[in-house]
């Protein structure tokens, strides 16, 4: 077995983090969730997030939409050799930085398929912060579950937990937001509501 | 609600207008009209409009309803100081007026000043006891300032007044499933069918709400109306071609196949599995195989 995940780190691709980023733009005045896909590394001490799917911008703790997303989204990615591995929720309003009810359940739900998931919440104050700071941090806090499961903060100073896997991501992420490419982001909202809108986002980093 | 036609109208002027070919003034009038929130195109037009002399005495007295309305869409990109220039000519224009009177209190909340939007608010609903939009505004602050349960309750005491106000009533539903008061959600979402029962948004978010309480009653009522959803909508709404299957699946396990409704509800549900797989196969084809094997794995459940 892997080490637990107190000790495990977590990676983040700038793919999944601009994605996930972009989506929450793409609706300012809801909550909206996404999860996280990747894999273990090779050497068992990290968790590697590759790609990500927004999934939804409304009714966030309804089961229905849950249950028939997840096992498409785990089907189609579990033949390229990857899980998923963790959830993404950012809150409706931009100062609330408590991990509510849904989120915690979501990711519950989650490590019952894969017992080091993780839950990235979106840091609103940071992302607003990011034209001027030039911080090359993640804009997101990192929870997760300690031994009797319940879902705690990874303090971020310092961290050598979670980093980002490009160092320039935040410079891609600006650049990407001064275009408004957030308007192209598909979730799996949109895709329930016309399923020729595609949730894997293939155009979106041409 | 916004129908499909308005919203493809509203989309095509939106792109003529955000590429320089005119329609402002069209664009801004529908926004208005459709009660749509699209703040950072009303401030950026408007403002196009509203600098422009010869295009603001065009408008006649409509100018003061664009005033409004891009002071409004100012407040909510935070463009503070754009919303208190055009508040100033309104109250210019209308020294008595109580309208102008919410703006200005809007402003104070856009600021943040809550206890005295909230002192602002309670003078005005003095002379206007029935104003509906101060009332609403009231739930907003309790909202903004994340004081939820405050919310709830001023949306309660509104909707014992307003009875009939269908938005607040699924304003009122959405803030139950965020805390996950899924019996409250029911509760609104009854309401809403009651009065409009042909609205097939209505009976989706209702069918959801059961779902997610689960157990077989709620189980079987909510793939009813999931059903009545497909009915409405002729067959071709995805979420409720999923939530009878979903239904399916799930009220079996419950019942471990004791149930007599069975060999009916399987039918309902290979024919909802039949219309989605055929869909996707026109219009998401490689997405197909993903359906197909989730699908598979339901009705293997049941």
């Amino acid at each position: 077995m892997g080490s637990s995940s107190g000790d495990l780190r977590y990676e983040l691709s700038q793919n999944a983090y601009i994605k996930l980023v972009l989506h929450s733009l793409n609706h300012p005045t809801s909550s909206v969730n996404g999860v996280l896909i990747g894999r273990i590394s090779p050497s068992n001490d990290a968790v590697l997030i590759d790609d990500a799917v927004p999934l939804f911008h409304s009714h966030l703790g309804l089961l229905p939409q849950l249950e028939i997303s997840l096992p498409l989204i785990e089907e189609y990615f579990s033949a390229k050799g990857l899980n998923i591995v963790g959830y993404f929720h950012a809150n409706e309003r931009s100062d609330d930085y408590e991990l509510g009810g849904v989120a915690k359940n979501i990711g519950d739900h989650i490590c019952r398929y894969f017992p080091q998931a993780a839950i990235l919440l979106l840091d609103n104050k940071k992302l607003e912060a990011l034209k001027k700071s030039k911080d090359r941090s993640a804009v997101t806090q990192l929870y997760v579950r300690d031994a009797s499961k319940n879902w705690k903060l990874v303090q971020s100073e310092g961290n050598s937990r979670f980093s980002l896997r490009e160092p320039s991501a935040n410079l891609i992420l600006l650049d990407y937001i001064s275009t408004e490419k957030w308007k192209g982001i598909v979730d799996f909202d949109d895709h329930l509501d016309d399923i020729s809108k595609d949730w894997l986002n293939p155009g979106l980093f041409n | 609600m916004v129908t499909k036609t308005e919203e493809n109208q509203l989309n095509r002027l939106e792109s003529q207008v955000d590429n320089a070919g005119g329609g402002a003034w069209e664009y801004l009038c529908l926004v208005r009209k459709l009660k749509l929130r699209r703040s950072d195109k009303v401030l950026n037009h408007g403002l196009s409009i509203l600098n422009n002399p010869s295009k603001r005495s065009a408008l006649g007295p409509e100018e003061w309803t664009l005033y409004e309305q891009v002071a409004v869409a100012a407040m909510d990109c935070q463009s503070l100081d754009v919303a208190k220039d055009c508040i100033k000519v309104l109250r210019k224009k209308f020294p008595d007026s109580k309208r102008v009177g919410r703006l200005e209190a809007l402003l104070l909340e856009a600021k943040g000043s809550w206890e005295l939007a909230e002192k602002a608010y309670s003078s005005l609903l003095e002379d206007n006891p029935l104003d509906q939009t101060i009332h609403k505004r009231r739930v907003a602050m309790a909202k903004a300032q994340g004081n939820i349960p405050g919310a709830i309750e001023w949306l309660n005491k509104y909707l014992e007044i307003f009875m009939a106000d269908h938005d607040a009533w699924r304003e009122l539903a959405e803030i139950y499933v965020s805390l996950q008061m899924y019996k409250q959600a029911a509760f609104c979402y009854e309401e809403l069918i009651l009065s409009q029962p042909t609205v097939p948004l209505y009976h989706l978010a209702y069918a959801d709400v059961l779902y997610t309480l689960g157990g077989l009653e709620n189980l079987q009522t909510a793939k009813k109306y999931y059903t009545s959803t497909i009915d409405l909508t002729g067959g071709k709404n995805t979420r409720a071609l999923f939530g009878v299957c979903l239904c399916t699946s799930a009220i079996t396990q419950v019942t471990k196949g004791k149930s007599k409704e069975e060999k009916e509800g399987s039918q309902v549900q290979s024919l909802a599995a039949k219309m989605l797989e055929k869909d996707y196969k026109q219009r998401a084809p490689d997405k197909l195989p993903q359906l197909t094997t989730a699908l598979k794995s339901l009705t293997l459940t049941s």
